[in-house]
């Protein structure tokens, strides 16, 4: 057989980055992901190896113990069926795929973690919370094209950069400088959150806080109180216990004729 | 009044239904954000008759549980049933419209039940590893059509979870109702009250999650600049919000200019 003919077509790269929007599907906390990227990097095993045999051999190794961000997952799956085409053409050695999965994860996974749930999620969110509070009612479709703007460009764009550099995490990185944005994103964020107290005024009225007191004052109180719910949940306080804790204060300020 | 009639059945049905789809974009599918109180609570209100009550319940949860982040192990709270669910409560136990007290009492009782979620969710990802001894074919079988069945099974899993966590919620939560209307009017106006402040506990944890500092210097300027500009010049909201979002992202940059000297 001549190995060099080996090749992929662009649908079964394809195929690949649509099944990695299903790596989870049998998320366990002994296995996480390992089925799932099997199943993602399927159709370029069955592509590659018509041998039996080897194609079952091959899957058998991807559902080794893997786990890693979701949406960075599809640099480690591009780059995976760049290594198998190089395998598979007799270009590569067996063992430079397991060890490309297992050196990427886990930072691939810190920094999709601090990157897209601690820092785009909370922009898109606060974002469209903060167009919310003033009355738009079109603010969740602002939050879902905002949010998915980012992930699904991201996701498509390191997939096509593992493919293209074979797993090259360094020039990811420089390529996308995650950490900066992350950055960015927070303090806007933070920005954005202040802002949103600061317009009290303007608040929808099912979520202004009081309409007795003038627009400053009534700012100035939800900042009070803010800060002060800073502080308590520095202490350690649980969002569950500060809610049943919230709850209760209104119950007691009722009561007593307070509000 | 009967609380559960036909019309208020085949509701919790396609709550159910439309919750469980939503539920499987929390981990398992896409995770396009389609799950997030938001989306999802905006989505059941509108399906109920009651937008305005999901866009209400999916802003403050939205803001209370976004930093509650999915890393390693750990399972975050279902902030998807919680919404799902307050909507759902609040509007059909309000007959359709969901007055604020019934928001609060809808958003309190989807709270005390987050930690039967997150043992049940924990309980469906121990036994998902089944999965993976399913996916390993016999002599003679396809392989991969084995280990696809196995893993997209866990999509009929993460789907049933939810489907039967509403069919219990929601008219638990209607029978809750039916007794909280009962309670004196000065327990109502405690939940309204309650949920005005929420937006106010979620900016907390918003803050406490996203700065090392108490008085942010980020968050603060967004107050002054916000407050100032509403004070001062009569423009739209939607435009403070992007003056503000102009002014973190300028001050960021520029930080970031200095910190690189």
């Amino acid at each position: 057989m001549n190995e060099d003919q080996r090749t992929i077509r662009t649908l079964d790269l394809l195929k690949v980055f649509m099944r990695s929007f299903l790596l989870q599907a049998s998320w366990s906390y002994d296995r996480m992901q390992s089925l799932g990227f099997a199943y993602a990097i399927e159709p370029i095993l069955r592509r590659l190896y018509p041998d039996r045999e080897e194609y079952r051999s091959r899957l058998d190794l991807h559902r080794e113990y893997f786990n890693t961000q979701p949406y960075l997952a599809a640099f480690i799956l591009g780059a995976t069926a760049r290594m198998e085409l190089e395998r598979a053409s007799g270009r590569g050695r067996a063992a430079d795929i397991p060890e490309l999965k297992s050196a990427l994860m886990a930072p691939l996974g810190a920094l999709g973690d601090s990157f897209f749930w601690g820092a785009l999620m909370p922009l898109a969110a606060v974002i469209a919370v903060a167009v919310l509070m003033t009355g738009a009612r079109w603010a969740p479709l602002l939050f879902l094209v905002l949010y998915n703007g980012w992930h699904v460009g991201l996701r498509a764009g390191v997939f096509v950069w593992g493919y293209q550099s074979a797993g090259d995490a360094v020039a990811l990185m420089a390529r996308y400088s995650f950490t900066k944005m992350a950055k960015l994103f927070k303090a806007v964020s933070l920005a954005v959150i202040g802002g949103t107290l600061g317009m009290a005024s303007s608040w929808r009225p099912e979520l202004k806080l009081t309409v007795s007191l003038p627009g400053f004052v009534n700012a100035a109180a939800g900042l009070m109180i803010t800060l002060v719910l800073v502080v308590v949940l520095r202490k350690g306080g649980s969002p569950v216990k500060l809610m049943l804790g919230l709850a209760g204060v209104c119950l007691a300020l009722v009561y007593t004729g307070v509000v | 009044m009967m609380i559960f009639d036909l019309h208020t059945l085949f509701s919790i049905l396609a709550i159910a239904l439309v919750g469980g789809v939503l539920g499987l974009d929390r981990t398992a599918a896409g995770q396009f954000m389609i799950s997030q109180p938001i989306v999802a609570g905006p989505l059941i209100g509108w399906m109920l008759g009651d937008t305005t009550a999901g866009l209400v319940i999916g802003a403050v949860l939205e803001l209370i549980w976004v930093l509650d982040m999915p890393v390693g192990t750990f399972v975050p709270a279902d902030s998807t049933v919680g919404a799902v669910s307050a909507t759902a409560i609040a509007v059909l136990g309000g007959g359709g419209r969901a007055t604020p007290d019934l928001i609060g009492f809808g958003v309190l009782l989807t709270t005390a039940m987050v930690p039967v979620t997150m043992a049940v969710d924990g309980t469906i990802r121990k036994r998902n590893s089944r999965l993976a001894d399913r996916a390993v074919a016999g002599p003679g079988e396809d392989a991969g059509k084995k280990l696809s069945r196995a893993h997209l099974t866990g999509l009929a899993v993460f789907f049933l979870k939810s489907f039967v966590l509403y069919l219990v919620f929601v008219p638990a939560g209607l029978v809750a109702v039916s007794l909280f209307v009962h309670m004196p009017g000065k327990a109502h106006d405690a939940l309204a009250l309650f949920v005005k402040l929420l937006p106010l506990l979620g900016a907390a944890l918003v803050v406490r999650k996203l700065s090392i500092r108490n008085l942010d210097r980020f968050f603060l300027a967004g107050f002054v600049v916000a407050a100032l500009l509403t004070l001062a010049v009569p423009l739209h909201p939607l435009i403070i919000i992007l003056l503000v979002i102009m002014a973190g992202y300028l001050a960021t940059q520029e930080l970031m200019v200095r910190q690189n000297r």
